[in-house]
């Protein structure tokens, strides 16, 4: 119908990796003057698709075809993407942050003079014009690291305006942002699409997708699913439906166990936000745990879900609230403190803070109770092996023994490893934050076996997950988090994949 | 026939599990060296000789153990040598004062002990790289010793107190050798046998990660500089006995022998892994470098190139080996996933 105004068009993209395929036959079309909100879950193939559109990975790769205003186009590295004029805004700032806005907006093109040197007169005059399409002043020579995360977050874009792109890939821009922050950003964006620009929004967030988007494409599991159209409507039930799609199969045991007495309460959580100054992401945040109870904490990604663990857990400092276990009010200030009152923590990033990567499979195990297995002053190497053998067979991990590097085992094995450091201690709540990321399919499904044995024996537990199909199935209760603070509590029986996202989203 | 195979597998066994050491490297290094120098040059080997490669090596070999500590916990400390200096001039001082030889030992340690105790502090306190924290300390210390001395050395020193460098054990083993392997045994042990050990690899290995984990990573981060700077200002008091005096200008370049003899013997710069055996024979090593140089005449300044040539070389093998480990891992983890799967189809 429109095919003449189509300024991108993907023609049955494929993308495999080893063993799987991210995505399946893809097709769609980006038309000018367009903003096109592509959705899914993780894993759906959404950033696949935004890194073969942006050239990391390298066309010669990928099965199907791209057409650039009608023509056929192939990027093998995001140079190409990026002289052909599609620019990419990632979720994570990719800023330079000691250096000052012009620096950043000119990055990689800063402008020579005769002599070969930056021109740094003519720099300002682009940084400046770049900023001013964004109806933005700003004092140029300020370092980036003490500007807000939304300032931050146009400065990116800024960045890419300078190249004169035709099309804007933003990947779940609004993360960071306060409402009116986003309120601004989409502004901008639709000042951007008169200016005759096209783009590619992903977000997660239904009420900022209604508002902005022109057009939905739907993507599950590597497939392309439906689009919907904004003139006709958009039906919240439908889209949302056709996210999740898939039926939750029997990965998921069940067990019988008995909910408690009160474990542990928070009042009035306030947790300062780690990377931007001045803010907080948990403003006022308060909930309480079970004996035996498996609570999910739900939000989005940049709803403070870690922050608040992390504050709990006395990883990050927080600047309020009470921490009350077992009826007595706790001072939790430092990791130590936190175990000593019987908390654990499994990290979002393993490689980051989970595991020591140079260090074997026991002596990852034993790290929490080095304390307690000393004999004298000498750890008692007996006591350790039995300990640690102790859990690397009841967890059947699977590794040629106890002195193997951690470093050597599958993401699975490495997380067994890691719930057996915590399993050792004297624990009365556990928190794991998103404890099957980047596991397989098989390993997941025994961590689940994990965590319900563990409620079983009335440890009482706090999950962080994406995969909210995941929370649903293993979880007793939900609390989500949004705009710093509990946006709903839910029940098991009142919980679905549906009400958690609404809430989330705040729609 | 089946014997013999046996026989082999057991000793491919062997080669096996000595190749996976940390030591391997240094040991094999150490010896391919020994055996060509000495083929060479026979003096080499001569009692004489071995007693002076000894009796010089000690002086380093006190600081290594603690050096090895910092560096496994991913730190360095460059104010070593001027904490020895500085040992060496108080010790003597308290010696010349006519107060016992213990206490002369002791203030020189006391001293070290005080001075790793600021360095921790900043360190650990403040946030500063240790480079910078104890680069800073090496110019001040220094600058402390010139301040008390004056520029003049503490001379004579009593009797009594050189005597404590000159006393033999078993006639041929040097005081300084004896107290070096004494605190290498203890050390050793105290690596890998007590939560503190742990703790220092477990802070090397991944800081963020062993915090989580409840490791009091800020005190284990304080003692290790608190422990070398001691061990700085025990081989001070040393080497003001063995040289009569003590002398402001003493132990210059000393951090650096101590650092690569480290280095050498295995301690990765990265931090994490490394061994006290590993760290005192790399010491014993630059030791036979330099003597062994000196004994063929080759001049001093090729020594230097040759020294640095090989901490370079040594750095390029810890490297090597740590690719070796990675890429064997990651095959390692396919062939796990593999299984895994295997088990999930099964299953």
């Amino acid at each position: 119908m429109r095919a003449e105004n189509s300024v991108l068009t993907v023609k049955k993209m494929t993308k495999r990796f080893q063993g799987t395929t991210a995505l399946k036959e893809v097709s769609m079309e980006l038309f000018n003057q367009e903003i096109l909100a592509i959705m899914g879950e993780n894993g759906a193939g959404k950033s696949t698709l935004m890194k073969i559109l942006s050239g990391l990975y390298p066309g010669s790769e990928t099965e199907g075809s791209i057409f650039l205003h009608g023509e056929e186009v192939l990027f093998e590295s995001p140079i190409d993407s990026e002289n052909m004029g599609i620019a990419m805004i990632y979720q994570e700032l990719n800023l330079e942050l000691d250096l000052s806005v012009t620096e950043n907006i000119c990055l990689g093109r800063l402008p020579l003079n005769k002599v070969g040197l930056i021109d740094w007169q003519k720099a300002e005059v682009i940084a400046v014009e770049a900023l001013e399409r964004l109806n933005l002043t700003l004092d140029m020579a300020a370092t980036v690291r003490n500007l807000s995360p939304s300032m931050q977050q146009l400065i990116c874009i800024a960045r890419a305006l300078v190249r004169n792109p035709s099309i804007l890939i933003l990947d779940e821009p609004t993360s960071v942002l306060t409402s009116s922050e986003t309120d601004m950003l989409m502004e901008i964006i639709n000042h951007l699409k008169e200016q005759g620009m096209a783009c590619i929004y992903i977000s997660h967030k239904l009420d900022e997708v209604y508002k902005l988007c022109d057009r939905i494409v739907i993507l599950r599991d590597g497939y392309y699913i439906s689009q919907y159209l904004k003139q006709e409507g958009y039906d919240s039930e439908r889209i949302i439906e056709d996210m999740i799609g898939r039926k939750l199969n029997v990965m998921y045991p069940s067990i019988e166990k008995t909910i408690g007495e009160e474990v542990l309460r928070i009042e009035e959580l306030k947790v300062p936000h780690t990377s931007a100054y001045g803010k907080d992401i948990i403003e006022d945040v308060s909930f309480n745990l079970h004996r035996g109870e498996i609570l999910g904490l739900c939000g989005l990604v940049g709803s403070g879900r870690s922050e608040t663990i992390n504050a709990i857990f006395g990883s990050i400092p927080r600047t309020n609230g009470k921490i009350i276990i077992e009826g007595k009010e706790v001072n939790i200030n430092s990791t130590r403190d936190a175990m000593r009152n019987g908390v654990g923590l499994l990290t979002e990033d393993r490689k980051k803070n989970g595991f020591i990567g140079t260090m074997s499979i026991s002596h990852n195990m034993t790290l929490t109770i080095l304390e307690k297995i000393k004999k004298l002053f000498l750890i008692d190497r007996k006591k350790e092996s039995e300990k640690a053998r102790y859990f690397f067979e009841k967890l059947s991990i699977k590794a040629p023994g106890l002195e193997t590097l951690i470093s050597s085992l599958s993401g699975g094995n490495q997380q067994k490893v890691i719930l057996s450091k915590w399993l050792l201690t004297d624990l009365k709540i556990l928190m794991l934050d998103e404890p099957t990321r980047g596991i397989d399919v098989g390993s997941k499904s025994e961590i689940y076996k994990i965590i319900n044995n563990l409620a079983k024996e009335g440890v009482s537990i706090i999950v962080i997950s994406s995969e909210i199909s995941e929370l649903l199935a293993i979880c007793d209760r939900f609390v989500v988090l949004g705009h710093g603070v509990v946006q709903t509590e839910l029940s098991k029986e009142d919980a679905s994949e549906m009400a958690i996202l609404r809430a989330s989203s705040n729609t | 026939m089946k014997k013999k195979s046996g026989a082999k597998l057991f000793s491919a066994n062997i080669i096996n599990k000595f190749m996976h050491r940390q030591e391997s490297s240094i040991i094999l290094a150490l010896a391919v060296y020994i055996i060509f120098v000495s083929s060479v040059n026979s003096t080499f080997i001569s009692s004489g000789n071995i007693f002076n490669i000894f009796r010089s090596s000690g002086f380093a070999l006190i600081s290594i153990t603690g050096m090895t500590l910092v560096l496994i916990t991913a730190g360095l400390d460059l104010s070593v040598g001027s904490v020895l200096a500085l040992g060496g001039v108080v010790s003597g001082m308290v010696a010349q004062a006519g107060l016992p030889i213990p206490l002369a030992l002791l203030s020189g340690v006391a001293v070290g002990s005080a001075i790793g105790c600021i360095n921790g502090l900043i360190i650990v306190g403040l946030r500063i790289p240790p480079l910078i924290v104890t680069l800073g300390m090496q110019y001040a210390a220094r600058g402390l010793v010139s301040v008390i001395t004056k520029g003049v050395p503490v001379y004579p020193l009593p009797k009594s107190f050189t005597a404590m460098e000159q006393v033999k054990l078993f006639g041929i083993i040097p005081t300084v050798v004896v107290v070096a392997l004494s605190i290498a045994v203890i050390f050793h042990i105290i690596l890998g046998h007590t939560p503190f050990g742990r703790s220092v690899y477990a802070l090397g290995g991944n800081e963020e990660a062993a915090l989580i984990s409840g490791i009091n990573t800020r005190k284990t981060k304080f003692n290790v500089y608190v422990i070398t700077s001691s061990l700085a200002g025990l081989a001070g008091v040393f080497m003001a006995a063995r040289l009569g005096s003590g002398e402001a200008a003493a132990g210059t370049g000393y951090e650096l022998t101590v650092i690569c003899g480290s280095i050498i013997g295995g301690t990765s710069v990265l931090g994490g892994t490394g061994t006290i055996l590993g760290a005192v024979l790399g010491g014993l090593f630059m030791e036979i470098l330099t003597n062994s140089l000196t004994l063929m005449h080759i001049s001093v300044y090729w020594q230097q190139l040759v020294v640095g040539t090989i901490l370079i070389l040594a750095v390029m093998l810890d490297q090597y080996k740590r690719d070796l480990m990675l890429k064997h891992s990651i095959r390692g983890n396919t062939q796990t996933e593999k299984a895994q799967k295997k088990l999930t189809y099964e299953s």
